[in-house]
């Protein structure tokens, strides 16, 4: 789909300057360097250590500085980025991971195990993953300047995703030393371009390492062959959406991130423009209290499951079809671990069931509170619509429409709140999804699950952990562990001079992009 | 003189003391708190809590405020959470587009509203007056974001003459910096001009209808000397009292103008450290706003005094 989208977006490229020019020659166009790219983003990122935080907006700015150890290919399975190669010996208890020789960072020192070690061990202690995979970690060690060797407690299959995650980033020893326990203070790293400046509220300027150490392969997903080809790259902070969109429009930026999608018609209608749809991006969910006295009644849980009618929700959020799905997966089609399990009690619709169910679990009108936001338009509108369905076979729900940052303060404190929104982004380690994350906000720690999650992680056969997978998707439909409401895609602008593979979902980059002339 | 102006330098002390207390207890209570915003959505608890720990979120309120004082005593707003910097320093790096920003919507609010206002009330109840009172209307209803959406979608999308966003700075020459501020305060001074035309008209209507400006038509003046040098004078006080107003919630107020046009302001400054709880800059920017207020209040008092001399000798 993701490949077809590609196809068809080169075809409107080359339409457009066939008719366009009178030579019309496309076919094979030679990557450019230079230039400074423009990029108008949503905010100012909440810092720019990507291992303090699990915002997005932080990687997708500072991975272009700082790089892992693994990386993603195009199915988003783990590939050596800084690492030359690994193999996995004791039963799964020792991980050998051989670094890349000659790899320098933006200081001129070259990258050495005495710099991968603190750094992985720096991810353990402050990184939100890095701490959740910690704990079967037993040590890490430099055999020798560019061997790093892992021992285990137990064995981990989602070891390796981890360490393809931005957030396990490679830097200096100096600079890991220099930041203490707090946040780092200088932003040195491996990767195609270093970081040069950041000023709050305009913009952070980024600009192309001149000895970067490329991967021969080429390219694919996010891992092989790197090259920045823009001299600089901006990232400025435009928080206004109709600005960015009219700026992209005016050629003051190249590619803006998140555009209202009811733009998407008039971007359709601007030949200089095209337009990238981010998917996946994630999935809208009702994430339910299990700690709360209401929502710990599975009959209640599955009542509200029942009573749900996605189409109408995902409209409201979303808008067109082109950017929701119906779809049961807790893993996205486009990943290897999409699973169809119990996708009879995904979108049932069912009002009978849902007032059996009411009946069946005693319950007798209490107020359920759903915590929701505007920040994120989709959110509230899709509260908005199922609180409407579920008032309709008597549920009596009490919206509290509050700031992100209230929201998520809110929902820490588990007599404050029954049900409330939120987005789970894409995440390529499938034993590590936040859905199934006992210690999440909403605490589903349902003992058959967390046996499935266990085995999940000792078991590195391709097919038994697809089997694993189904069983837990199961589980999550029967016990309710948290609603899913269904998938959203986002809507991106770029100028279409802006060329190359510069993205793939559901992360955006800008190496191996150019601007044509 | 000089105890009156020592008397309301020194009234600024305990409004100060107010704000400062009022700020601090206000958004500590708003929940929420940086932490869980730097660790992001999927951050484990444990996670935020020792964030909370290293940003020292975890005293008890009380002793925050106290050390927040003594810091204020020595004139240190602290430093901010998200910036890694001084809030001092951030504030000035602000100061420069917001008082440009400032100053262009006043001057634009001025050169407009105050002809707009003293023509309206030569010819009173005329087709000239409705007309621009219509206008003045018009003004005063357009919400200044759409005015500026608008003009953004024409000038900057359509027509191609202007930056549809941004900031330059003085450094990066004089007229890029006049040009990129061009629409922000035009769509600023358009809707307050509609206030002070408004403001001017009425207090012109009332001074044109005392009896010393009968007398002065009387003893022959002409007309414009009737209005400029004897009427205005007098009916430029209330005028005055809202410009100065004006500029005060200008230099905090632009904010939605600031995120729409995409200036790195005191408006985008707060509204974002708001949003994201960042503690230390919400109080520096509130208190320096307050400041603010009160000195432009006495200025305002201070040229009241040359322009009416009954209040200098009471």
């Amino acid at each position: 789909m993701k490949r077809m989208f590609r196809r068809v977006c080169l075809g409107m490229v080359v339409l457009a300057v066939v008719a366009g020019s009178a030579a019309g020659s496309f076919a094979q166009e030679t990557p450019r360097m230079g230039g400074v790219l423009k990029v108008a983003s949503i905010g100012e990122p909440p810092t720019l250590d990507i291992a303090m935080s699990t915002a997005t907006l932080v990687y997708e700015i500072m991975w272009h500085v700082n790089e892992s150890l693994f990386t993603y290919d195009k199915a988003f399975n783990p590939v050596p980025l800084l690492a030359e190669s690994w193999t996995l010996t004791d039963k799964g208890l020792r991980y050998t991971i051989n670094l890349r020789k000659g790899v320098k960072f933006h200081n001129g020192k070259e990258m050495t195990s005495a710099d991968v070690v603190p750094s992985l061990k720096r991810w353990g202690r402050v990184a939100s993953v890095g701490r959740v995979l910690w704990k079967y970690v037993e040590s890490v060690d430099a055999k020798d300047p560019y061997t790093v060797i892992i021992s285990m407690k137990q064995p981990s299959s989602s070891l390796i995703y981890g360490l393809s995650e931005p957030h396990a980033s490679i830097y200096p020893r100096e600079s890991i030393e220099a930041a203490g326990e707090g946040q780092l203070k200088e932003f040195i790293g491996t990767g195609p371009f270093r970081f040069v400046e950041h000023r709050p509220d305009r913009h952070i300027k980024l600009a192309r390492f001149k000895e970067y150490s490329a991967r021969s392969e080429p390219a694919n997903g996010f891992g092989g062959k790197r090259t920045a080809y823009f001299d600089e790259i901006l990232f400025l902070t435009v928080p206004e959406t109709a600005v960015r969109l009219a700026g992209v429009e005016t050629g003051e930026y190249h590619h803006a991130m998140f555009i209202k999608q009811d733009s998407y018609e008039r971007i359709k209608s601007v030949p200089t423009l095209e337009s990238r749809i981010v998917k996946p991006r994630g999935w809208a969910v009702a994430v339910m209290n299990h700690k709360s006295p209401l929502m710990s009644q599975t009959k209640l849980r599955q009542a509200f499951q029942a009573a749900l009618d996605m189409e109408p929700i995902l409209v409201a959020g979303f808008g067109s079809r082109d950017f929701y799905r119906l779809d049961p997966g807790v893993f996205f089609p486009e990943q290897p671990w999409h699973s169809t399990a119990s996708a009879k009690l995904y979108n049932q619709h069912d009002k009978d069931k849902a007032r059996r169910l009411l009946k069946e679990g005693g319950y007798a009108g209490q107020t359920i509170r759903w915590v929701t936001t505007r920040e994120y338009e989709f959110m509230y509108k899709n509260a908005l619509v199922a609180k409407q369905q579920l008032e309709e076979v008597g549920m009596t729900i009490d919206m509290q429409v509050v700031d992100w940052a209230t929201l998520n303060n809110r929902t820490e404190k588990p007599d404050l709140w029954e049900v409330f929104s939120t987005g789970f982004v894409f995440s390529a380690d499938p034993a590590n999804h936040v859905a199934f994350r006992c210690t999440f906000n909403g605490w589903w720690c349902n003992p058959e699950k967390e046996r499935l999650l266990a085995e999940l992680q000792g078991e590195n056969d391709l097919k038994k952990r697809k089997a694993i997978i189904d069983r837990i998707q199961t589980v999550f439909y029967e016990d309710v562990g948290s609603v899913k409401l269904g998938d959203y895609f986002t809507l991106d602008v770029a100028r279409r001079d802006l060329r190359g593979d510069f993205r793939t979902a559901p992360r955006l980059y800008f190496w191996n992009s150019w601007l044509a002339k | 003189m000089q105890t009156y102006l020592l008397h309301r330098v020194l009234a600024v002390l305990p409004v100060m003391l107010v704000v400062a207390t009022v700020t601090f207890v206000l958004i500590h209570l708003a929940p929420g708190d940086p932490a869980s915003i730097i660790a992001g959505p999927d951050a484990t608890p444990e996670n935020v809590a020792r964030l909370r720990h290293q940003l020292g979120l975890d005293e008890p309120l009380p002793a925050q405020l106290f050390r927040w004082y003594g810091r204020l005593l020595r004139g240190d707003l602290g430093d901010s959470i998200f910036l890694r910097r001084p809030v001092t320093e951030a504030i000035v790096e602000r100061l420069e587009p917001t008082l440009l920003l400032t100053s262009w919507a006043t001057l634009i609010a001025v050169l407009i509203g105050v002809p707009a206002g003293i023509v309206s009330a030569r010819y009173h109840n005329t087709a000239v007056d409705q007309s621009f009172m219509g206008l003045a209307l018009i003004g005063l209803s357009i919400p200044n974001f759409l005015l500026g959406l608008l003009m953004i979608l024409v000038f900057g999308v359509w027509l191609r003459w202007l930056p549809v966003a941004g900031y330059v700075s003085l450094d990066g020459g004089l007229w890029p910096n006049a040009r990129s501020l061009l629409m922000p305060s035009v769509s600023l001074g358009l809707v307050q001009s509609a206030l002070i035309a408004r403001i001017t008209r009425s207090s012109m209507l009332d001074v044109l209808r005392e009896q010393y400006i009968l007398a002065s038509r009387a003893k022959g003046l002409a007309e414009r000397a009737v209005v400029y040098k004897h009427a205005l004078k007098n009916a430029i006080i209330p005028t005055l009292t809202v410009i100065g107003i004006t500029f005060a919630i200008l230099v905090g107020g632009a904010v939605v103008i600031e995120t729409v046009f995409n200036i790195p302001g005191l408006g985008r400054l707060i509204i974002s450290a708001v949003l994201r709880r960042d503690y230390p800059v919400i109080q520096g920017v509130v208190l320096i706003i307050a400041v603010t207020y009160t000195l432009i209040n006495l200025a305002v008092d201070l040229v009241y005094l040359t322009l009416d001399p009954r209040i200098r000798y009471r």
